[in-house]
């Protein structure tokens, strides 16, 4: 019997005990001193304690990067090292952002409660990246799952929110079950949770097939692709603006990494093939077909949509398709070019997610209707609004066209004799002349159509600082894309 | 004893497929969570069966299905709250009265 | 057959008449019950794979805590037994679809060789005490982090469930 190793236990999880403290000071605040407060007071106290605690952890996780090499704890349960630790700040990062968005708006009356369940929410996602556990990642994913559900019931008052809620939970909690029940054969053939000792043991098994199966389908939901994306469109339009951003941001972030460390990683020796010539049973023939169904579904049907969360719903949709491209590559640069429009995408979509949060309780909802002329009521945000379209629908100098590049140059370069993946790519770049249109619609709304209302928004001013920050951060991707790309290069090497 | 692993396999796969099939045609909101946590009890099911047959060195299969049992408890408490909270705008559970989320 | 083989039967064909009962009634409270007995059943078959501990659970949290949970719910919301469907085209699709997709994993389940039951190693079904020592070792951290998980379900299932006063 080995001891436990407390000490270093408690160091690598610095951060997330700073968030448990900071969400437990969040209720009792709450219940405590400010019941009596109004509601603006008790959501910016309550915002700016969510977001201490949340620096804290930042400041935490940039002291890992100092820690001399990667760290194992617990049998696997727990992994520090460079590149977790910088996904980790990523989804701080995202968290802030999500709390700057939702001080201003509308999250209903049970503020603590909504800040604590939005830092459990980023705990869940914080392990979910620090793991190659099974039981840890189905156990995180959980507490990831259940925030979400919760935060989209935030607006009691509203029939839309319940409703969206109890829709993403139905089919979350399926998902949940189709993770567990392939995850339990992948237990059961290869006799451990632990992923790297699962590569180690991967035969060819048809039963373990099968479990992989299902376990790309639960994830297949999480992450939502076709055919497993019902839920998305009305959970988006459904939940508050700012959880909306969440659950599209965060949580795709965290998702993506362990399905990026459980395919490439684990499953490794099981990728198959999807080569225009040659299919062969694998996880990357699932995935070149469940990627490239979405990318036509998803820009498809974003073009009829009236609604910008929905539309922003069936984008990501999309975007998850184009990820689903660098997962196909199945190489080391494949999975660096994940990672790289990983962090764009989120990085963009909450821009986006934020200026509609913004203008949208003021513009009297979130149809494009409300946001004619929006230009001249609110240039500042109308200017950032076009730099996050822009970089969605992936034009060039801006981070939304290198990450599409660089997934699209992995597929290509995965195998350069024949260019077997070349349809991929072909039915990609295809999709993303389509998504300009729709992109550029609502551009239109903003830019060219005069609206009936007239009159100034005022936004205030932190939250156009942030949101600045963000759009900077997705030009700055754009200017220097090399750097990052070598940078995350050098991190998936090190896996 | 003679019954082989792969009757409880076939069994655990039996009655995931009654849970599914539960979940997607139901439209009784509580039935549907009732047969996600027979979905979830077919999983277990593996689990255990494994564990016990293939001998494995380590606690693992029990271990996995004791945070299963305990998150498929928690996650069905989420689910009928929302229930709840669904029952009071609508005076109804049926998923086919939910739809004013359209598109 | 000796008693183990005639308990699996007797527990399996139990299980999967009860399971097919469960989604195929239409009063709630009469589903919930069959679930109970369902997940007695399941309990059983614990019990003859040696999975003491997981059985006890099973019982307790399950027939007990989840099921009261549930219960409770139908009885608080009254729920009335749902009128006869129509037929549902698209349902009964999906329905085959997945069945055919099972029938093709039973084929592979059974495809698979036989895997020989090894002798009893003793320490593994031995008592409580080896069960739950991993919980604090090997796995603490998602021993801890449903500990998080159980709260927020707290949190959100007050949430929920409470009613706003206006």
């Amino acid at each position: 019997m080995t001891p436990v190793p407390y000490c270093s236990i408690f160091t690598a999880l610095t951060p997330v005990l700073i968030l448990v403290i900071g969400a437990f000071v969040a209720l009792t605040l709450d219940i405590v001193r400010l019941r009596r407060s109004t509601m603006t007071v008790r959501n910016r106290t309550l915002g700016m304690v969510s977001i201490l605690a949340l620096l804290g952890a930042a400041v935490a996780l940039t002291r890992q990067f100092g820690l001399p090499g990667p760290v194992t704890l617990l049998g696997q349960t727990l992994v520090v090292n460079h590149l977790t630790s910088l996904f980790n700040l990523v989804i701080v990062g995202l968290t802030i952002l999500t709390i700057v968005i939702s001080m201003e708006g509308d999250v209903g009356r049970h503020v603590g409660e909504y800040y604590a369940t939005l830092l459990f929410g980023s705990i869940g996602m914080l392990l979910l990246v620090s793991t190659e556990e099974l039981i840890t990642i189905f156990v995180a994913l959980e507490l990831t799952s259940i925030c979400l559900y919760i935060l989209t019931a935030f607006h009691k008052g509203a029939l839309r929110s319940q409703e969206a809620a109890v829709k993403y939970f139905m089919f979350g909690a399926i998902s949940s079950a189709f993770l567990l029940f392939g995850l339990s054969y992948v237990y059961g053939i290869t006799g451990t949770t632990n992923i790297r000792e699962i590569a180690a043991q991967t035969t060819s098994s048809t039963l373990l097939s099968v479990g992989l199966l299902f376990t790309v389908v639960g994830f297949g939901f999480k992450v939502a692709v076709v055919p497993f994306h019902l839920w998305a469109p009305d959970a988006y339009e459904g939940a508050p603006t700012p959880v909306a951003a969440f659950i599209a941001t965060g949580s795709k972030v965290a998702s993506f990494f362990v399905l990026v460390k459980l395919l490439f990683i684990g499953f490794a020796g099981m990728q198959g093939t999807a080569f225009c010539y040659k299919f062969s049973s694998g996880w990357t023939m699932l995935l070149a077909s469940t990627g490239a169904a979405s990318m036509i579904l998803g820009n498809v049907v974003a073009i009829t949509q009236r609604n910008i969360k929905r539309l922003l719903a069936y984008s990501s949709i999309a975007h998850a398709g184009y990820v689903f491209i660098g997962f196909v590559a199945a190489t080391e640069f494949g999975a660096t070019s994940v990672l790289f429009y990983v962090i764009v995408y989120a990085l963009t979509n909450l821009g986006a997610f934020g200026v509609l949060a913004a203008l949208a309780n003021r513009a009297g909802g979130d149809d494009m209707e409300h946001f004619a002329g929006m230009a001249r009521r609110a240039p500042f945000l109308s200017v950032l609004m076009l730099i996050f379209f822009l970089s969605l629908a992936g034009i060039p100098p801006l981070g939304g066209f290198f990450g599409k590049f660089y997934l699209f140059a992995a597929a290509v370069q995965s195998e350069s004799t024949k260019f077997g993946l070349l349809w991929l790519v072909i039915l990609g770049i295809a999709m993303s002349a389509v998504s300009l249109y729709y992109y550029l619609i609502v551009l239109k709304h903003f830019y060219i159509i005069d609206g009936k209302d007239k009159s100034r928004i005022q936004t205030p001013v932190y939250l156009n600082t942030a949101l600045a920050a963000v759009a900077v951060a997705v030009v700055l991707l754009g200017l220097f894309p090399e750097q990052v790309l070598a940078l995350l290069k050098g991190l998936v090497a090190q896996l | 004893m003679t019954i082989p692993l792969g009757h409880y396999l076939i069994l655990a796969g039996i009655i995931f497929a009654i849970g599914l099939a539960g979940a997607l045609t139901r439209k009784n909101a509580i039935i549907v969570l009732i047969a996600i946590e027979l979905m979830f009890n077919a999983a277990i099911l593996n689990l255990i069966a494994f564990w016990h047959y293939k001998q494995f060195a380590a606690l693992t299969g029990q271990m996995f299905a004791i945070f299963a049992i305990s998150i498929a408890a928690a996650e069905s408490a989420i689910g009928l709250a929302l229930v709840i909270a669904i029952y009071r705008h609508y005076k109804s559970v049926d998923v086919d009265d939910i739809k004013s989320l359209k598109g | 057959m000796n008693v183990h083989d005639t308990l699996f039967w007797f527990f399996s064909i139990a299980m999967l008449l009860c399971g097919v009962f469960v989604i195929a009634n239409r009063n709630p409270v009469a589903s919930a019950m069959a679930l109970v007995l369902m997940f007695l059943f399941m309990a059983g078959l614990f019990v003859l794979l040696e999975a003491f501990f997981i059985a006890a659970i099973q019982v307790l949290v399950y027939a007990g805590a989840v099921m009261v949970l549930f219960l409770f719910v139908i009885m608080l919301l009254d729920i009335k037994a749902s009128e006869r469907r129509r037929f549902a085209f698209l349902g009964v699709f999906g329905g085959i679809v997945v069945a055919g997709a099972f029938v093709w994993e039973m084929r592979i389940i059974l495809s698979q060789p036989v895997i020989p039951l090894q002798s009893g190693n003793t320490d593994l079904s031995a008592g409580l005490e080896n069960v739950v020592k991993p919980l604090f070792q090997h796995y603490m951290l998602p021993f801890e982090v449903t500990a998080l998980l159980l709260l927020v379900a707290m949190v959100g299932v007050v949430l929920l469930s409470k009613k706003d006063l206006k």
